[in-house]
């Protein structure tokens, strides 16, 4: 279910690039990508990248598998992270983290932009 | 006052199990036979079917369901979903019956998430913004949405694993207690922290059982309902609440999260309703998916402040002889997990004097939450003093 206003995000990651959508009316980012800015109700939304580097709001190590294809890839660590530079967004990602118990809320996070063959580009991030 | 004139006369459930082989349609057609017999009603007295307004739509419609039975139907009604739907449900008894159009409604729901393939997790593919940015991470399922929820909430306010156990070992002395529960093993601490991690901070026993059953009950006036077969249950209050901000969002992306702010709201509206606080509470049925989503719930509720669960289900109880006994047959944790519509249920049967070893001495009042994120309803039930 890939809705127009979702393509932004993907875009910019296959150049390497992470972005949100922004409202240009009340100068506010929001996340998930809608039709109308859920702050001012106004259409005028841009995509504005941002630098990148991120704050671990939480995280799981995740040992179950709920979606049977993903079985093999256990345990794999989702984190919610969030950015200095575009407040009231917060992004699902996964953590490329060898030593998974080191991890803590609060860390320090730097994106790791992968594009695979025919496949949406996808953002990852690692221990800054 | 509107809310006070509207009773529960009849409910019914089918025994929870992990896999039945009864078909979904066929377990809803047992519960509201059962609710019917309870109230010593015929289907000729039912003029209003009443579901959630999602789930039971596409899988076992009303239109179907009065099809079995030959309801008349003057009243037909669904709002929100799942749990929220059910505990705010009486608010379709009160419209309906005080503009006169219909007497006597039926409210049903049950899942066969135990059976299906892809469980309640395929739920969550309705939504648009968690298949494009959520699940290519995998992050697909309820254990993980409370898994962030948690780990964030012990980082703030110092929640430990402790705590998270203490729900699930209390709550499974409970449904020790309940012939009907899933859960018949005794849960110590000790085998708590011994079991397998789901997603972590969340284990087994921290997430709620898988169930294929239905439940059903059925609600008219007091006037009515004092002639019939059981004593009546009164509904002293019912609300729903809500925030603008979609399924998509609800759980990522509000400022603090860890907050269902429906609660506060329809809480407000059954108390108000019902004219009373929440200190005359006796007991509570809340939408127990979790622990931690129970810890939560206690403190948007209202029991206590934000950041203070933990010490209130320490420090007041919340078993059977506790000072706020919650989820008396075992919760969606260990008795079954119906989406709080069981929780209905037990409440009724507490308030009747019927709830056996599991009953609460002196219980009068009891509050119902459900939890749909955002929505939430609330009913609060009371034993027919006059």
């Amino acid at each position: 279910m890939m809705l127009p206003e979702f393509a932004g995000f993907f875009e910019n990651a296959a150049q390497q690039r992470l972005a949100f959508p922004y409202c240009r009316r009340c100068a506010n980012f929001h996340w998930y990508p809608m039709p109308r800015c859920p702050q001012c109700r106004s259409r005028d939304i841009i995509w504005r990248s941002i630098e990148g580097r991120g704050e671990l709001v939480s995280f799981s190590h995740v040992m179950h598998a709920f979606d049977k294809s993903r079985s093999d890839a256990l345990p794999y660590v989702v984190a919610l992270v969030k950015f200095a530079d575009a407040p009231g967004v917060n992004l699902i990602t996964n953590i490329d983290a060898p030593a998974m118990d080191t991890l803590q809320v609060g860390d320090s996070v730097v994106p790791v932009f992968r594009t695979d063959d025919g496949e949406q580009p996808m953002v990852e991030f690692r221990l800054a | 006052m509107l809310g006070r004139h509207i009773a529960i006369v009849g409910v019914g459930e089918t025994r929870p199990v992990r896999r039945s082989d009864k078909g979904l349609r066929g377990l809803v057609v047992e519960a509201v036979e059962a609710a019917l017999a309870d109230a010593g009603l015929e289907p000729g007295d039912i003029d209003g079917v009443v579901s959630d307004g999602l789930i039971m739509p596409s899988t076992v419609p009303r239109d179907w369901v009065a099809a079995q039975f030959g309801f008349g139907r003057s009243y037909d009604g669904g709002m929100s979903y799942g749990g929220a739907a059910t505990a705010c449900s009486p608010i379709h008894a009160q419209l309906a019956i005080s503009s006169g159009m219909a007497k006597t409604l039926v409210y049903y729901f049950g899942v066969d998430w135990g059976t299906r393939a892809s469980g309640p997790y395929g739920f969550h593919d309705l939504y648009a913004g968690k298949m494009a940015f959520e699940k290519p991470y995998g992050f697909t399922g309820q254990p993980q949405y409370f898994a962030l929820w948690a780990r964030r909430y012990m980082h703030e306010y110092g929640l430990t694993e402790r705590d998270l156990a203490t729900i699930a070992v209390t709550q499974r002395e409970s449904a020790l207690l309940n012939p009907l529960s899933q859960a018949t093993q005794p849960l110590t601490y000790e085998d708590y922290f011994a079991s397998r991690m789901i997603s972590s901070p969340l284990r087994v026993p921290d997430c709620c059982l898988l169930t294929d059953g239905a439940c059903a009950f059925v609600m008219t006036s007091l006037e009515r309902a004092r002639d019939l077969a059981k004593p009546p249950v009164r509904v002293l209050g019912a609300g729903f609440g809500s925030e603008p901000i979609s399924g998509d969002d609800v759980f990522t992306q509000p400022a603090g999260m860890m907050r269902i702010p429906g609660a506060r709201i329809a809480t407000g509206k059954a108390l108000q309703q019902a004219g009373i606080t929440l200190a005359d509470i006796d007991f509570a049925e809340v939408y127990d998916c979790f622990t931690i989503s129970c810890l939560l719930q206690l403190e948007d509720i209202g029991f206590c402040k934000r950041g203070e669960g933990a010490a209130f289900i320490r420090e007041k109880g919340i078993g059977l002889g506790g000072k706020l006994p919650v989820n008396t047959h075992g919760g969606l944790l260990s008795h079954s997990y119906l989406l709080g519509v069981e929780h209905v249920i037990e409440a009724v049967r507490q308030l009747r004097g019927e709830a056996g070893r599991g009953q609460v001495a002196g219980a009068e009042i009891g509050l119902v939450g459900g939890l749909s994120n955002p929505d939430y309803g609330v009913m609060i039930l009371g034993r027919d003093v006059r």
